[in-house]
């Protein structure tokens, strides 16, 4: 079966998503899953009344399907119990649009996952016991694999003359405002110029931060550089997303560590 | 309602009416084998013997450098499985770039368990081969190397003539799959060193199911497909008279029409990048602003997915294609994207647009009209997209 096949109400709801938007209150929930490295981000708001959704609704990043699920998922929820509502499934949902591409029912169903963790959520908030799964612990910081190898073979302490520079793709690794400002410096030289922080956000002054925005640099927040990996020089990184959990290569030619 | 609009030409194209027309005696009027001797027989060797001279001329070869296969997926068989079992002597070591057709990732992994070793060499951020890293790669092992004359996906135009000056002067083979450039860049196989080389019916706008293997005199491969000894023993089989025509009728109209064709192809591309970029806002080029084939114009844009993209052009009657993950079979990304140094979530936002022959200025104006109406309306639904 292709993976663009779908069932006319799939390709319905695809078409006229039911409940697009966010709901606000105390007496909303938010449930968040997926991730945008594997290409779907579903977000399911539900607004309760004693044991009793009331309410629902959804915005989605993501291919057909994942839209399509969402939006059932909120015309499913709206008059069921919360526990009623916990035993929803992705199977459930699925089935109410007349089946899913085989390949597309991990990936881009995960929106009954969305409303668990929103229920889980607002149960938590009113105190309840709820259980919940370990969290992974997040690696520290230690020093880079590949740092001393690579010095001066694509990993650069400093940027002394940005011309050299000129198109090559550079992973700065946040450290201060000196990292930010030679960042948007950079990118009259490049077109791709990646700034890399631990943080949710980067910290600098509200100058800079605006001038952040405004500039061509990529941010990869929650994010620590493993490893730079190459043949003879610079080539790879290899980053942990701290949110996610999750380690990936991303193709450089240049990494700047201003010490 | 309007006729469908198809900018997906990279994928496949319509055979020229022209090459259907001229083809259709061969099927049940001059139907003979060329391997029969009697007349019958004979017309067909004729026919057979002038498609490879238009063919080879068009390349700047010479006839029996023409070995006719089943489609380019054979011929790159043959020109690097066939050409590495048959020189192993030489050596174990194939570099080829980071952006091969996937077809040539998955040769290199069938080489690899043959003992083969593989080196990738990267791409620059607009999908250009480093040569320096090339270079840096060869060993006194290094056997062949294999860089297509341009991305199919991201259009952007090798080094040719570099690469193939460089494997000469160390005495490796070069093999380029030329299918995404032919057609629309001139090729010639003596000036760029081209030893070995691919080609695709199809990408003429003739029959599909008709390749060809360009191998220079001195280099030979190992046939992959035993039996009646055709094609001088290369390749084996019957040959498809009316498929082999038709190609040929397609490189006699490409001979007179390539030139303006190629032109018009160029208003298109650049009209698309222009509007697309000003009109769109978080919006990208991918591949390269200046060496890029003049059929490919190819964009990402930031918080939407591509097989959206693709649902939302198809329920507007438009066919295009997009890098993202969710319309592969592997669930991967775009191996070429990401290869360029996108991250993920970057690549899965992808959508080419590939002209044609067919094509009109008013296909391109109602493409042009959608784009900027599907963008946003995804982004509306989109909780990771926030305007700059």
């Amino acid at each position: 079966m292709k993976s663009t096949k779908y069932s006319d109400k799939v390709l319905d709801h695809f078409r006229n998503p039911r409940n697009v938007g966010t709901l606000e209150g105390d007496d909303v929930a938010v449930g968040k899953v997926g991730n945008p490295t594997c290409g779907d981000i579903m977000e399911v708001y539900i607004r309760i009344d004693g044991e009793k959704i009331t309410d629902a609704k959804f915005r989605t990043f993501g291919c057909g399907s994942a839209i399509a699920t969402t939006s059932m998922t909120t015309e499913m929820v709206v008059g069921m119990t919360l526990d009623e509502a916990m035993k929803l499934t992705r199977q459930d949902v699925a089935d109410e649009l007349d089946g899913l591409p085989p390949i597309k029912m991990h990936c881009s169903n995960l929106a009954a996952d969305a409303l668990h963790e929103a229920i889980t959520n607002f149960r938590k908030g009113r105190g309840e016991i709820v259980e919940e799964p370990e969290m992974t612990s997040i690696p520290e910081p230690g020093c880079v694999v590949g740092q001393d190898e690579f010095l001066n073979k694509g990993v650069w302490l400093g940027i002394e003359d940005a011309t050299e520079f000129k198109d090559l793709r550079t992973l700065i690794l946040h450290s201060g405002d000196e990292s930010v400002q030679q960042a948007i410096d950079l990118t009259e030289f490049t077109d791709r110029v990646i700034l890399l922080t631990p943080e949710k956000e980067v910290m600098t002054t509200p100058e800079l931060k605006e001038q952040l925005e405004n500039s061509s640099v990529k941010l990869l927040t929650e994010s620590r550089l493993l490893e730079i990996r190459g043949e003879f020089e610079v080539e790879k990184v290899l980053i942990f997303n701290i949110d996610e959990d999750e380690e990936y290569e991303l193709f450089v030619d240049a990494v700047v560590i201003i010490e | 309602m309007a006729k469908g609009i198809y900018l997906d030409y990279q994928s496949a194209k319509p055979v020229d009416p022209r090459v259907v027309e001229g083809m259709s005696k061969y099927f049940s009027d001059e139907f003979g084998n060329p391997s029969a001797l009697h007349q019958v027989g004979d017309v067909a060797t004729d026919a057979l013997e002038e498609s490879r001279k238009k063919i080879a001329d068009f390349i700047n070869a010479d006839e029996d450098e023409i070995v006719f296969t089943s489609g380019a997926t054979e011929a790159i068989n043959m020109g690097i499985i066939g050409f590495a079992l048959r020189n192993k002597k030489k050596g174990n070591h194939i570099i080829m770039s980071e952006i091969e057709h996937i077809s040539i990732h998955n040769i290199a992994k069938h080489l690899e368990r043959q003992g083969f070793v593989i080196s990738k060499v990267p791409v620059g951020q607009y999908g250009k081969v480093n040569l320096r890293k090339l270079e840096r790669r060869i060993t006194e092992d290094t056997m062949l190397i294999s860089v297509g004359m341009a991305s199919n996906e991201i259009g952007t135009i090798q080094p040719i003539n570099e690469i193939g000056k460089l494997a000469a002067e160390k005495g490796i083979a070069f093999h380029t799959d030329a299918v995404a450039a032919q057609g629309l860049l001139d090729i010639d196989v003596k000036k760029d060193n081209i030893n070995l080389m691919a080609l695709s019916s199809n990408d003429f706008y003739g029959p599909r199911g008709v390749g060809v293997l360009y191998m220079q005199k001195k280099y030979r491969v190992n046939p992959l497909i035993i039996g009646g000894g055709q094609e001088r023993g290369l390749r084996s089989g019957s040959e498809d008279i009316p498929g082999i025509v038709g190609m040929s009728l397609a490189v006699d109209i490409l001979k007179k029409e390539m030139k303006p064709e190629v032109k018009r192809f160029q208003g298109y591309r650049d009209r698309m990048i222009k509007q697309v970029l000003e009109e769109v806002p978080d919006s990208y080029l991918n591949g390269h602003p200046k060496d890029r084939l003049a059929s490919n114009a190819h964009f990402r844009f930031d918080g939407i997915e591509g097989e959206s993209i693709l649902l939302m052009f198809k329920d507007m009657d438009i066919a295009v294609s997009t890098g993202s993950a969710c319309t592969s079979k592997t669930l991967e990304p775009s191996h070429t994207l990401i290869a360029t140094g996108l991250l993920h979530e970057e690549a899965h936002g992808s959508l080419q647009l590939t002209t044609g022959r067919f094509n009109t200025d008013d296909d391109i104006d109602r493409a042009m009209e959608a784009v900027p109406k599907v963008v946003s309306r995804l982004r509306d639904l989109s909780p990771i997209y926030t305007k700059k």
